[in-house]
């Protein structure tokens, strides 16, 4: 009886944390959702890479790019990494893309579209921004502990927005 | 017309039969023992005693038998030679001692017949109706939850670390209900919630491989839930409880300002209407949920008859539909959002309807010599919605068919026989449209050497075809030994094999939803799984008091399908001249893996069981050999322990679930899916408490019953981004008239 008492008590010891709990503040990032326009997917061979840019560059020209992406700290983040991609041939996604705090003032869809690695096989293919005909990219903040949501994204791979390379 | 029909034959019966009387008593005190089953052997007349002990067993045809009466917590009985004429009357006035519960418990599952627990030569732990009503249970896989050895990824079972992630999809575990395999024709899981948790008598918990008796998905365990047979005299049972889940301790999670609520009513009525007995049952589940976009609403219907043709020939025949509505919740938001699904689930539902419609007839073709034929037809068809738009749709048709033969060839020698089969439809936007077929023979030879040592030797051959594919063929074998060296001692060793057919879901799944958002590309190159086990252990009842088991166990587990997260070149639709890469989920033989711990559970009564005790631990060291780490997915320690008191109508119990911390996780998973703050997980440890009270002393039928699950509000991860329930209130009334 000892023994029953002891487990007893050991188990309402052992139960009293509370377990999980709420990060006390948020990963920094941003995210929302990002809608391919049906029908308008390229043909698989010219996929090589597709990720979401966050640039705290803007206006951007092809001599930044690289330099932004290779930076310490980096001034152009990918997501997800420069090796992989976010999905081909869907007609939406969700994505949650964690970065430091800063102020990111072009934020957009890459698509890597031929063999070779230089700014010659990348094209924006969408961007977040206004509803205007060609849309104007929109600035995306993110402060310490904040987590920016709604940064959604439309891409029509037939209509490309202005492109800055 | 009918009732001078009716009365002719029962009067032509009774000068053609006999008819056995007598009471029963407590050996010790001389009370009247009230519920005690009374059996011929080898066929189905039975009774059960009344409050006063008495039982009548009529229409029994002259002839010379055997008559067995057993109850929990007394010794079983066997009366050889009864001698029945017609017309006559045979009186039995029996005394039974009384026992440790233990010793003799009664389980069919490990050797497809009746056995006491400690002639069986694997580990079995058994979950009975008392204690599902006891604990609220809406569902079967909660009641499992303080199985030792046992514990659930949400609703995916995994028995002694078998099983890792899969959302359910090919389980490593087989689920039987009344001893025919009970899982989904397209994605080979187990469905919970098809089977009627109310009209369960009991749950048998085989643990290790057990493919040699039931063939495909026996590889880490076999669950086998035996539902009850209607009652031979008028009964309405019901039951209504509502429960208000509290609030989370961080304002972060209290998503919603209304409280939540689940509730819900069961009511089921058995009958005998000539030689059939029938019960009919429907309920109504609703469950609000604590998290976003997770209620469900669901109505069931159950249905079950037995048509005892004769004295040694019975038919059974259930069926049995769910229809219900289903919120989406894969994964949380994030762990600031716990509460909340990831954006693309907050407008997703999945609505399907189930149904199973089964056959059993079961024939004495002596008292040594008896068959059943089992058939079961499954049904499973759902469709998931977002915002809307209907995403993915299925409908799989599943028939089993099963006839055993069970041949005691002497007191001493058991043959159990039979053949196996089964067919399966699946047509699905996921899966593509695929039959499968399958067949199978069996045997297994039970010998008691001597009134100490038994062994059992079985063997199993499995054919499957699945669509287009090659056939395949497997071979399994069985070994048992039991030593008994007394009444209160048992020694068990053991060996099985098992082996699981990919899932017609895991061969051609192939989706480009944004529901899991990635690609899941078909592998059509999967391989069987396949597992061997070896188990030895001891059980001992120490007095009255005390119960032990202790077993070590060691899996060996090839070919392990795990879906498989990696970035990878493939064809983004069939006709696509060229590949892409990109992340992609696919199912892959990818682990060789070892398992390997012990397994020790005591129970204890004290008090004249006033006061119970069960206290079960189970160390695993679950080791993936390809990588020579410890297997994703695999808590190291499971421990579980449970208090009971008793009191005249008074019933209280608590219950302590431990499951140490989850140390591999898949990564990949976790950052690809993506699920943010997946990582995150702690060990488990969740106390309920629960109490009832039987008002029959005031005239009322009927018992109140309130539950606190998650007392102290504990919050824990079982599946990666699944908050775990938080507290919830309870308050049930179960009746009987």
């Amino acid at each position: 009886m000892r023994i029953v008492g002891f487990v007893l008590v050991a188990v309402l010891l052992l139960s009293c944390e509370p377990g999980l709990s709420p990060p006390p503040g948020v990963e920094p990032g941003f995210g929302g959702t990002i809608v391919f326009q049906k029908g308008t997917w390229p043909p698989a061979d010219s996929l090589f890479n597709l990720w979401v840019f966050a640039s705290q560059i803007y206006p951007l020209d092809s001599t930044k790019v690289f330099e932004g992406l290779f930076a310490d700290p980096p001034a152009i983040y990918l997501y997800p990494a420069i090796d992989q991609n976010i999905p081909f041939f869907v007609d939406s996604l969700s994505y949650a893309f964690s970065l430091p705090p800063a102020s990111y003032r072009y934020v957009g869809v890459l698509q890597r579209f031929a063999s070779e690695i230089n700014v010659r096989s990348l094209r924006v293919v969408g961007v977040y921004g206004t509803n205007d005909d060609p849309p104007l990219p929109i600035p995306v903040i993110v402060s310490e502990s904040q987590f920016v949501g709604g940064v959604n994204i439309r891409v029509n791979f037939h209509k490309l927005p202005p492109q800055p390379f | 017309m009918a009732l001078v029909l009716i009365w002719m034959m029962r009067s032509v019966a009774q000068v053609t039969s006999g008819t056995i009387t007598g009471t029963i008593t407590d050996a010790e005190t001389g009370q009247a023992v009230v519920g005690a089953n009374v059996l011929i052997r080898g066929t189905f007349i039975g009774s059960a005693t009344n409050i006063h002990g008495g039982f009548r067993l009529s229409r029994v045809p002259p002839r010379m038998y055997a008559v067995l009466v057993s109850m929990i917590g007394y010794e079983r009985l066997t009366v050889e030679k009864v001698g029945v004429a017609a017309g006559e009357s045979v009186t039995l006035n029996l005394k039974l001692r009384s026992v440790p519960i233990q010793t003799e418990q009664v389980v069919i599952t490990a050797s497809r017949r009746e056995q006491s627990l400690q002639e069986v030569p694997v580990s079995i732990a058994t979950v009975t109706a008392k204690v599902i009503a006891d604990r609220n249970t809406v569902t079967i896989d909660d009641a499992l939850r303080y199985v030792p050895g046992v514990n659930l990824l949400q609703d995916q079972v995994n028995v002694r670390g078998s099983t890792g992630y899969s959302r359910g999809v090919g389980s490593r575990v087989l689920l039987l209900l009344d001893g025919v395999p009970f899982i989904t024709g397209d994605t080979g899981e187990i469905n919970w919630e098809t089977i009627p948790t109310h009209q369960v008598e009991r749950i048998e918990v085989v643990k290790g491989a057990g493919s040699a008796l039931y063939g495909s998905s026996a590889l880490g365990g076999v669950i086998n839930v035996i539902t009850m047979d209607a009652k031979d005299s008028p009964e309405l049972r019901f039951r209504l409880f509502s429960g208000l889940y509290d609030k989370p301790r961080y304002a972060e999670w209290d998503w919603s300002p209304h409280a939540r609520f689940n509730s819900g009513a069961i009511i089921s009525y058995s009958n005998t209407a000539g030689p059939v007995t029938y019960l009919v049952s429907l309920s109504r589940t609703v469950d609000e949920s604590f998290r976003q976009n997770d209620a469900y609403h669901r109505w069931s219907f159950y249905s079950k008859a037995k048509y005892n043709i004769s004295s040694f020939r019975s038919l059974t025949v259930s069926a049995n539909f769910l229809s219900r509505t289903h919120g989406n919740f894969f994964w949380w938001k994030s762990l600031r959002e716990a509460t909340k699904p990831a954006d693309p689930q907050l407008n997703g539902k999945v609505t399907s309807r189930r149904g199973n419609v089964s056959l059993s007839y079961k024939e004495f073709v002596s008292d040594r010599f008896f068959y059943t034929v089992k058939g079961i037809y499954f049904g499973n068809f759902w469709r998931d919605d977002s915002a809307g738009r209907v995403n993915n749709v299925s409908a799989a048709h599943l028939f089993n068919l099963d006839m055993q033969a069970t041949y005691n060839i002497s007191e001493s020698n058991v043959l159990t026989f039979g053949l196996a089969g089964n067919f399966d439809q699946v047509n699905a936007n996921l899966f593509g449209t695929h039959p499968g077929v399958g067949g199978a023979a069996y045997a297994q030879d039970e010998l008691a050497l001597t009134s100490e040592v038994k062994l059992t030797a079985g063997l199993r051959f499995d054919w499957q075809k699945v669509s287009v594919l090659k056939s395949t063929a497997e071979l399994n074998p069985k070994l048992g030994a039991v030593y008994m060296p007394d009444k209160e001692t048992s020694i068990r060793a053991s060996f099985g094999s098992g082996f699981r057919y990919p899932a017609i879901g895991e061969l051609y799944i192939t989706s480009s939803t944004n529901v899991s958002q990635v690609v899941v590309l078909p592998n059509t190159d999967l391989s069987v799984e396949r597992s061997v086990s070896y188990e030895v252990g001891i059980s001992r009842q120490f007095g009255q008091s005390v119960f032990a088991d202790l077993a070590v166990f060691s899996n060996d587990f090839r070919n392990l399908i795990e879906p498989s997260v990696q970035i990878k070149r493939y064809r983004p639709y069939p006709s696509s001249p060229t590949e892409v890469e990109g992340p992609v989920i696919q199912f892959e033989n990818v682990t060789k893996a070892r398992i390997q711990g012990m397994e020790a559970t005591v129970k204890t009564d004290w008090w004249k069981k006033y006061f119970s005790t069960d206290l079960g631990y189970t160390y695993i060291w679950p080791l993936d050999v390809n990588e020579n780490t410890i297997l994703k997915f695999r808590p190291r320690h499971i421990l579980y322990a449970s208090a009971f008191i008793t009191y005249d109508e008074l019933r209280a119990s608590a219950d302590f679930r431990y499951i140490s911390r989850i140390e591999r996780i898949d990564e990949n998973l976790i950052r690809l899916a993506p699920i943010v703050n997946g990582e995150q997980r702690v060990p488990i440890k969740v106390v309920d408490i629960r109490t009832s009270y039987d008002l029959l002393r005031f005239g009322l039928p009927v018992r109140v019953g309130f539950n606190v699950n998650n007392l102290l509000n504990y919050h824990y991860v079982e599946l990666v981004g699944n908050l775990g329930p938080v507290r919830t209130y309870t308050l049930s009334i179960d009746g009987v008239l």
